[in-house]
């Protein structure tokens, strides 16, 4: 399918096969088949209600698919919780709201998953979330609460607090739709150097520049379906599909 | 010009304000005249009341008022336990404050300033002016020295917490949340127990033990009732529907003349801990059902990101959900403390005799029998929980407006 999975025969990190989910008699996804190898990074765009946070809610299980397979590194998805704490452990997300705990501060928001879940020494656990706030370049708004952040340093915190967990998969649900655009950059460059760092990312975004800078593929959804994939380079000059077309007019 | 208006101008502005507010129109003038005397003459009345009022009831039942039928040869008792009290709050705000200083200096903010005697006063002088008169009203010199001991041990506590290192705070805590239970022991010790209790120290107690046992079953029940379990689920539903249903009188009622027939002779608890149980199980259904508000409170987000990190459902609700939803209560929390506090004294109803019911007896002594004295006994109660509910609800819009500190 494309030219970076080199690494031949290797499991793919994610795996999506004939996925249907619904909301009441609402189908969202129709047979979803995606795979995701590994360090690839993938950005899924389209219209909203198209399907696109609801395909990676799927992927750590925020939302229980119901027909089809969903693997991560290996492991399906089912009713199982254990294997569904297994998936999530190595899967990070970062939201559109940011989601960070009010109540906690930023450097404890970042050792929470590490101390309950990996159960590091706290000592251990704030060396390595003080790294990743370092990583994302506020590593002096450790003590500080989340609601005293901006919101891009709010969400660069949303990642560190995701990296801690040291995943092999990161999920991103529209991370800069929520930002004034003087911040977007700022969280654009974390997730660029997370790409870069070879991370294995699925990113949903309305940010075309991050898609042709960074993706190794581009998924355009709508309506609950995958109309096309390619690489940015194709997808940008040369889409096949009208509605491909058509919604690449509308944006650019 | 200027320097003419400038020194009149404070009083220009209060003319002012008052033209605007109280005269502005003739219906105006003529509402601030009607309210202004009713309000000059409910003063007058008052004043008048008190000044003229013959206080010997109260001077001669205060201990009556406060510890009821406690024995009076073992006052001691409830000397040391409120010194035991007084040292428990110094040591817990002392503790407080240095907990949040030791985390501003970690994070390199402005360390918050102690409180001063000044706005301590400031802060509890409701509950200050009901211990000053009623001090007033003591003929002996004993109770004034253990209150004043027992300021004085709160305020040396309160230093303490203070000033005490890091590695023995946790400790200090663990002293701390002790002393009530050293302070229960001290009154119930050579067999002093529950039934005879009474006064103003009843009250206190079922109101603090009600709190004590009923919280944690309100957050158990609360818990159960978002259980995907159906049995815990209809269980929980069900017990808190069936309570909050029935009036506390009937529980009451029910506890103390009703448990003795389905419990076999040798399982019959105590007059109060029948009380005790039937205001537990009260609170605790309203108590979850303030929780649930609270955890309604917390955004679906707060839950993914925990599951999204990895946590357990039971991890997401201990470290996440709890935290934020408790916060959101303290306000409805506070008042459900309030209405327990003054709930209590419906045990005067089942024949328990709390301060409330103290009026009542001091009223049928062959001294103040039939000369309408109740007006003098049931201001002053009435006072007494006022005072308690006042600063109650004071208090708790200061805590919700430090803990909004953390909040987005």
């Amino acid at each position: 399918m494309t030219e970076t999975t080199t690494t031949a025969p290797a499991q793919p990190m994610i795996l999506m096969e004939h996925v249907d989910k619904f909301f009441g008699s609402f189908q969202a996804l129709k047979d979803i088949n995606l795979e995701v190898g590994r360090k690839e990074v993938v950005v899924v765009i389209g219209p909203s209600g198209s399907g696109k946070s609801t395909l990676i809610r799927c992927v750590n299980r925020l939302e229980k698919h119901d027909r089809g397979r969903v693997l991560v590194d290996g492991i399906e998805l089912s009713d199982d919780v254990r294997k569904i704490q297994e998936v999530r452990r190595e899967t990070g997300m970062v939201f559109q709201q940011f989601n960070l705990f009010p109540h906690l501060t930023v450097l404890d928001n970042v050792t929470l998953a590490p101390r309950q879940v990996r159960r590091l020494p706290r000592d251990k656990a704030e060396e390595l979330g003080m790294s990743m706030l370092e990583q994302v370049r506020i590593p002096e708004q450790a003590h500080k609460f989340p609601g005293q952040l901006s919101g891009g340093q709010q969400q660069r915190v949303a990642i560190a607090r995701s990296l801690a967990m040291q995943p092999k998969v990161m999920l991103f649900d529209e991370p800069t739709s929520a930002l004034d655009p003087e911040m977007i950059k700022e969280v654009l460059e974390s997730m660029e150097e997370l790409a870069t760092s070879g991370m294995t990312m699925i990113v949903v975004t309305h940010e075309m520049g991050f898609a042709r800078a960074v993706a190794d593929r581009v998924v355009f959804m709508a309506d609950g379906q995958i109309v096309e994939v390619g690489t940015p380079e194709h997808f940008f000059t040369a889409p096949r599909e009208d509605r491909t077309k058509q919604f690449l007019a509308q944006i650019l | 010009m200027a320097t003419v208006t400038l020194p009149a101008r404070p009083r220009t502005e209060a003319v002012l304000w008052i033209r605007k507010n109280l005269l502005s129109t003739p219906l105006n003038v003529l509402l601030t005249l009607l309210l202004g005397t009713a309000v000059g003459g409910a003063i007058i009345a008052l004043v008048g009341f008190i000044a003229d009022a013959d206080f010997t009831i109260l001077r001669v039942n205060l201990a009556l008022f406060v510890v009821g039928g406690f024995p009076r040869d073992q006052l001691w008792r409830v000397a040391t336990s409120l010194g035991l009290f007084g040292v428990m709050t110094g040591l817990v705000a002392g503790l407080v404050w240095s907990g949040a200083a030791a985390r501003a200096r970690e994070a390199g903010l402005p360390v918050p300033p102690r409180s001063s005697l000044r706005q301590i006063a400031r802060r509890f002088w409701p509950v200050g002016l009901v211990v000053a008169v009623c001090l007033g009203l003591t003929q002996t010199l004993g109770p004034t020295i253990s209150v004043v001991s027992a300021l004085v041990l709160g305020v040396v506590a309160n230093r303490i917490g203070q000033a005490v290192p890091h590695k023995w705070r946790r400790w200090m805590w663990l002293l701390a949340l002790l002393l009530p239970i050293v302070a229960y022991l001290t009154l119930t010790m050579s067999g002093i127990g529950w039934d005879q209790w009474g006064g103003l120290q009843l009250n206190l107690f079922l109101t603090m033990a009600g709190i004590v046992f009923a919280f944690p079953l309100g957050i158990l029940l609360a818990l159960g009732r978002r259980s995907s379990l159906p049995a815990i689920k209809g269980i929980s539903v069900a017990f808190i529907e069936l309570v909050r249903g029935v009036p506390l009188i009937t529980l009451l009622l029910l506890g103390v003349f009703a448990l003795g027939f389905f419990l076999p002779l040798e399982l019959r608890p105590s007059g109060v801990t029948r009380v005790l149980v039937a205001i537990t199980l009260f609170e605790s259904a309203y108590i979850a059902e303030v929780i649930r508000g609270g955890f309604q409170a917390v955004p679906p987000g707060q839950t993914e990101a925990a599951a999204s990190l990895g946590l357990t459902a039971f991890q997401s609700t201990r470290s996440i959900v709890m935290p934020q939803a408790l916060r959101a209560t303290i306000p409805a929390m506070v008042g459900q403390f309030i209405s327990l506090f003054k709930d209590t004294t419906l045990v005067a109803v089942v024949g328990f005799p709390d301060v409330l019911a103290g009026s009542g007896f001091a009223n049928t002594q062959a001294a103040f029998n039939a000369q309408g004295l109740a007006r003098i006994t049931l201001p002053f109660v009435a006072l007494i929980f006022w005072a308690g509910c006042y600063t109650m609800s004071r208090e708790a819009k200061r805590l919700e407006r430090r803990l909004g500190v953390g909040e987005r």
